[in-house]
């Protein structure tokens, strides 16, 4: 049906744009980038790879198309393929595939799949090149989950506003749509592991917005995002219901020279009901996450780092490691040339709150945990 | 006496490139149609790095781009702020979120002016302009 929806979608805009000029493979544009992880963990499996023993279960690859039809007009697509331990796998995502009409600066629409605008980098987190770092910080991007969190069937209005020679720029927008859980992500892999076993994924309506002030102190960016997510499913042993619940992100970004500095803070209380049989299992979640984060380039090829990413389960007893997750990282990247970089990364994990499942852990979980992560990619 | 000689050679090749490089002219070239003819730097930092989708009288701007070479590693340390990597990344951020396309990158200065005389909104940057009737220069001025 969502696919339906999206290729009805993509053929409409399509067609205006064919209709305003014709089609011009001239200006058609492909990129991709493929990635190769490694994950070393002194204790516990980590992502539902056999970190422990060291892994290189993680491969992922994307291709993306844009074609400005016209001025105003662009369409275009990326299909995205990850497998990550026992998550993702062969079949190709459709990351995204839009049409965007720019009216003008203050208002342009984007219809298709869309990613969703939500803090600094909610919807760039599966683009691994963009970044110094192996693993974003987890507290706010966790890369099992996000799939589900990354885009939605749906419509984004979106635009700028100048504010004067003084006032920076304020940038905006908002959205409304459906999004679904990826079969072979880490949300439906913990359901299963509640004995829910989905043939067709929950899904569930979203919408929300994203506004940041692009302020006049040359590099500094502030902002704030919420969202709105409900969540319903049916599987042969039960049901998952989620009433709608808000999100809400504050962030900023600093870029000073060769130096940046990065800081967030999620809020996002939760509370799914599980029905297993005659069995019903509420859950609550009140998750308060942030993190800071530095990095400085040492060379035009070289760039080092370091973050400090913490997740409390407010509504847990705060002392047991299942209910916090605190990760302490150093990271360096280089850039071979234009195409290909390497990227290691050191990690001091205290808390088993977020990363972890039983399926890779079966004899329990060691409260703490190191581990040494590295990638190496090629984008073009 | 011929490796004193061989490291003078170096150095001095050395200061020859960087002053070069410091007296590198830059010219900011717009189709003749565009209605302005001044550009702020933050502007063109803007415009060039996909912040900003129109010129200060709402028209459209389209940045296009020369693939490499000192021009380019010039125009970006000194109006963007980025060296090209730096660079590379915002766009493919841009390109990756489908946010943006990657602007129009040419291999020469000629086949840049070419396309900018050609195309309306089109804004780019070379060395020098052959002929001033093609294309229009615009003034960068130092104000937001």
């Amino acid at each position: 049906m969502t696919r339906r929806v999206l290729m009805l979608v993509l053929l409409g805009l399509g067609s205006v744009g064919l209709a305003a000029q014709s089609f011009n493979l001239e200006d058609l544009q492909i990129h991709g980038f493929a990635t190769q992880g490694f994950l070393y963990s002194s204790h516990n499996n980590y992502l539902t790879m056999n970190s422990n023993r060291g892994s290189l279960q993680w491969t992922e690859g994307a291709i993306s198309l844009n074609d400005p039809l016209s001025d105003n007009l662009r369409v275009g697509m990326q299909l995205h393929m990850y497998q990550m331990g026992q998550i993702g796998g062969p079949s190709v995502l459709i990351d995204w595939a839009s049409g965007d009409y720019d009216f003008r600066e203050q208002l342009g629409l984007r219809a298709g799949k869309v990613k969703i605008p939500m803090g600094l980098y909610n919807d760039s987190q599966d683009v691994d090149s963009l970044f110094l770092w192996v693993l974003l910080p987890q507290s706010i991007y966790p890369v099992d989950n996000r799939d589900f969190d990354l885009a939605l069937l749906g419509g984004e209005a979106y635009g700028e506003q100048i504010l004067g020679p003084r006032g920076g720029m304020l940038q905006y927008s908002a959205y409304y749509g459906e999004s679904t859980l990826d079969p072979n992500g880490g949300y439906n892999l913990q359901l299963q592991q509640f004995g829910l076993i989905f043939s067709s994924p929950p899904s569930g309506r979203v919408y929300g917005g994203d506004l940041r002030w692009v302020t006049p102190m040359r590099g500094l960016l502030i902002g704030s995002s919420t969202q709105s997510q409900a969540l319903d499913g049916t599987a042969p042993q039960g049901s998952l219901h989620m009433a709608p619940n808000f999100m809400d992100a504050f962030y900023a970004e600093w870029k000073w020279k060769k130096a940046s500095f990065e800081g967030e803070y999620w809020r996002s209380p939760v509370r799914p009901v599980l029905t297993i049989g005659a069995e019903v299992v509420p859950i609550s979640v009140d998750s308060r996450a942030w993190y800071a984060m530095a990095s400085y380039e040492l060379t035009n090829k070289l760039q080092a780092g370091t973050y400090y990413s913490h997740y409390v389960n407010q509504n847990a007893d705060t002392s047991l490691a299942q209910n916090y997750s605190k990760d302490w990282v150093i990271a360096g990247r280089y850039n071979f040339n234009q195409y290909f970089y390497g990227k290691l990364e050191g990690h001091f994990l205290h808390g088993t709150g977020l990363g972890y499942y039983a399926s890779t852990n079966p004899n329990g979980l060691e409260p703490n945990s190191n581990m040494l992560a590295a990638r190496v990619g090629f984008a073009f | 006496m011929r490796r004193t000689s061989s490291i003078l050679l170096i150095v001095l090749g050395m200061l020859l490139a960087s002053s070069m490089s410091r007296a590198q002219e830059i010219m900011i070239v717009t189709n003749p149609a565009v209605s302005v003819s001044e550009i702020s730097r933050d502007q063109l930092r803007d415009i060039f790095t996909g912040l900003r989708t129109r010129f200060a009288d709402g028209s459209r701007a389209m940045p296009v781009l020369l693939k490499g070479g000192p021009v380019h590693e010039v125009f970006l340390s000194r109006i963007i702020g980025n060296n090209p990597d730096e660079f590379r990344v915002r766009w493919r951020r841009a390109v990756f979120t489908g946010q943006g396309a990657m602007p129009k990158e040419f291999q020469s200065e000629a086949a840049l002016l070419d396309y900018v005389a050609t195309t309306p909104g089109a804004i780019g940057y070379v060395s020098r302009v052959p002929d001033p009737n093609a294309v229009k220069v615009l003034t960068v001025s130092m104000k937001r």
